[in-house]
């Protein structure tokens, strides 16, 4: 027979478990209940097959999109997408190819933000739609809203994945050293110096020179932003050859002249420079946020223990900030099922569908912190599982930046990245030189395209 | 029985209007984008409708555009003339070590035997590794982190003659392992031209071994005898015999390899990235990166493309003719 006591709590433990469910139940009946994201209860596109241009599926922040597609989105709507897995260095050449073609089977487009310029023609704008649907476009960071725009009146896309620049750093090293950590570039000099004559064996940082897809410009651009000078000035003339500009690029370079990060670094893309963290080689590095997970989850237990990040750095005295990088995805003009690619869009881009994704952090292969919205990015839950990441890429997005959002700057960036590759190589070459040569090319290409007419 | 004329015909008819479709229209099409100022950015009329198969494109078409400014601008643009330079080299190199070294391997593998024959189905593989995954190899390979190069130059290499010359006394000091250290293969214009090239070399060496191996197989061996009866050496014989009753394979060989070198693409894609600076830019890298990747400039792509098809086109022409004396 039982004590009343144990019954009392017997029937405590049984309500909490059945509040639990039900709970439970109301959560999974809200996620799939169509007015939840302003869908059409109707099914009106039942049916519709839809084709969405992306590469990189599989990698987690966008695999567990897609593998929520077909269990959620399709099941309240009958609609069901699917995702292209292009590899990343084949991608650019089939959008320009499908945006660009008439009879393309895509209905939905994600790109890189500096490639957006040259489809702008071929995407169908996006304001009336976020109007009507009531998508709260300041949930947008200003750099995230930029990109989407071309920095112009018109949306070309919604804010799918966004990537704030952090500096990762090894704790362990930082405490053992008393070192603080660096908040602009030039601190990043003086814990290099620190770590370099400690006799650790391991390099101060991990940088990337290397000429692949231009990832070289990346950690360069904030530099240049923090000199407080750019690119192009007001009249879009190049500036990044000015007396800032070439003190931007000096302290960029000394990194690698100074001898804190390896000699390798001239041929290092991003991906290589990361590795040099996650294998223990390098107290530092900068880099995109979503590597985060790469070092919490490094086979090395004294790496992984004692990740630390940190906003990009800034530069001492003057301007922090970073280069913003965003995917947004819009709508090809051309596409046949327009409609239905909009309903896809409001649940892609939802916030219960971002926050959702950046807690579902059990499976290694669906482990995401990205997100783009400014609420996702400052709940409390979504910050607890990840240690603070979102909060501190909200507080980078706020001073991040766009690079400049013109088609020709696809042609541009090649002849920077060529340049910086070269100062890189070549100790001894004078970066003034090498600047105001690719000023000149810079200049002849903005002249051809008219803007000095 | 009435030979039936067209029944060739028919039979052939499906794999002809895939090769036109594939092949001759992509061709005739490029040629005359090559003419034309046509750009991916901001499409032609004539394009689109092209595209849409809406309309005859033909009526579109203004033909009074028609031009040679895409192939003078070829001629004039440094860093096209720097991607014919850089392929020049690359095919210098790559064909004259993959020859070499295919010739060393079938002299030495052409003997009988299990283990040669094991050896020659061996060197199938490296052909048979896709060339975008070789070139991903290499730069793994080649990394001065934890890349193998390093270690097998330094175990096989550096150390052996550093203890060398530590033992020879009267030699001035020379740091070899300070001299493989400061070697960044992928940072170093020479050196990442060297290693692309021999990325190249590593898949097609052991196939040209294999060629010659059947072509060495063909020699009357009597020829051999004949030869070391007269007292010969093994040097003299394969000096004065056999390489002389291989020139033909090997002019065939090498006509093939060059042909392939001059297409070079997807190793520097994968492994260099064109780079340093402009280092490995060959000439379809510097197309594929006009056409779709800087300006999107299709047309002037084409032009390029078709200096690249014309230099082929005699190379091939070449070959097939050296084949048909052979025979």
């Amino acid at each position: 027979m039982f004590h009343s006591r144990t019954f009392l709590h017997l029937a405590v433990a049984a309500l909490f478990l059945a509040l639990s469910i039900i709970a439970a139940v109301a959560q999974d009946a809200d996620i799939m209940d169509p007015a939840t994201f302003g869908l059409d209860a109707d099914k009106p596109y039942d049916g519709t097959e839809l084709q969405f241009l992306i590469c990189c599926s599989t990698a987690p922040q966008f695999a567990s999109l897609a593998a929520k597609t077909n269990s959620e989105f399709t099941a309240m709507t009958g609609i069901s997408a699917t995702w292209g897995d292009l590899p990343f260095g084949s991608f650019q050449e089939q959008l320009y190819l499908e945006a660009t073609n008439p009879n393309t089977e895509f209905d939905l487009v994600a790109w890189v933000d500096a490639w957006g310029t040259n489809i702008y023609d071929f995407l169908y704008p996006l304001n009336d739609f976020i109007a009507d649907a009531g998508i709260d476009w300041a949930d947008y960071s200003p750099a995230y809203q930029g990109a989407s725009s071309g920095n112009s009146d018109t949306i070309y896309g919604l804010p799918f994945r966004g990537h704030p620049q952090m500096l990762f750093y090894r704790a362990d090293v930082f405490e053992s050293l008393g070192l603080d950590v660096p908040q602009t570039w030039q601190d990043v000099s003086a814990a290099g110096e620190a770590i370099a004559a400690s006799g650790m064996d391991i390099s101060p940082i991990a940088m990337y020179y290397g000429l692949n897809v231009d990832q070289n410009l990346f950690n360069w651009y904030s530099h240049l932003w923090g000199a407080g000078t750019d690119i192009f000035d007001e009249n879009w003339t190049p500036a990044f050859n000015s007396e800032l500009g070439i003190q931007a690029t000096e302290q960029y370079m000394s990194y690698l002249r100074d001898g804190y990060t390896a000699e390798s670094a001239v041929a290092w893309n991003e991906q290589e420079a990361n590795q040099e963290l996650v294998q223990g080689r390098a107290a530092m590095f900068v880099g995109w946020w979503w590597m985060a997970s790469r070092m919490t989850n490094s086979d090395l237990p004294e790496v992984a223990d004692n990740a630390g990040f940190a906003p990009a750095p800034g530069w001492e005295g003057g301007h922090t900030a970073s280069y913003g990088y965003l995917w947004p995805i819009g709508v090809l003009d051309q596409s046949d099922s327009r409609e239905a690619a909009l309903e896809y869009l409001k649940w892609l881009t939802h916030p219960i569908t971002e926050r959702r994704v950046v807690l579902d952090a059990d499976d290694p292969a669906l482990d995401t912190n990205v997100a783009v919205r400014l609420s996702v990015l400052a709940d409390e839950e979504v910050n607890e599982v990840h240690n603070g990441l979102q909060g501190t890429a909200s507080a980078i997005l706020a001073s991040a930046r766009t690079i400049p959002l013109i088609p020709e700057y696809t042609e541009i960036i090649p002849i920077l990245a060529e340049s910086i590759n070269e100062i890189a190589t070549n100790p001894n070459a004078d970066i003034q030189s090498v600047l105001d040569i690719a000023a000149e090319d810079v200049r002849f290409v903005m002249q051809a395209a008219g803007y000095y007419d | 029985m009435r030979k039936k004329r067209w029944v060739p015909w028919i039979l052939i008819a499906p794999a002809l209007l895939i090769i036109v479709l594939t092949t001759i229209y992509p061709l005739f099409a490029a040629l005359f984008f090559s003419f034309h100022k046509y750009s991916l950015r901001r499409p032609p009329q004539w394009a689109i409708q092209l595209g849409s198969q809406a309309g005859d494109p033909l009526i579109a078409i203004d033909w009074s555009l028609l031009s040679f400014d895409n192939y003078a601008l070829a001629f004039s643009d440094a860093r096209f003339i720097n991607s014919l330079q850089v392929t020049f080299w690359f095919t210098v190199i790559s064909v004259a070590l993959s020859v070499i070294i295919g010739l060393f391997i079938a002299v030495v593998v052409q003997k009988g035997g299990a283990l040669h024959t094991f050896t020659k189905v061996l060197l199938i593989f490296p052909f048979a590794v896709s060339p975008a995954l070789k070139g991903f190899s290499w730069r793994f390979m080649l990394n001065e982190e934890y890349g193998i190069y390093d270690l097998l130059i330094d175990n096989a290499i550096v150390r052996p003659l550093n203890g060398l010359i530590a033992l020879v006394n009267g030699l001035p000091f020379f740091d070899i392992a300070a001299i493989r250290e400061s070697i960044v293969w992928l940072g170093d214009p020479f050196w990442v031209l060297f290693m692309l090239a021999m990325s190249e070399v590593w898949g097609w060496a052991p196939l040209i071994a294999l060629m010659f191996v059947g072509a060495l197989g063909s020699i009357d061996t009597q020829i051999f005898e004949a030869a070391r009866i007269d007292g010969a050496s093994n040097f003299q014989i394969f000096w004065r015999v056999t390489l002389p009753m291989l020139r033909p394979v090997i002019l065939i060989v090498t006509m093939l390899k060059t042909i392939f070198s001059l297409k070079m693409f997807d190793q520097v894609v994968t492994m260099t990235g064109g780079g340093p600076v402009r280092a490995t830019q060959t000439i379809n890298f510097y197309i594929h990166q006009v056409g779709f990747v800087r300006s999107l400039d299709i047309g002037y792509a084409s032009a390029m493309s078709y200096i690249l098809v014309v230099v082929l086109t005699a190379l091939a022409i070449l070959y097939v003719s050296l084949v048909l004396n052979r025979r």
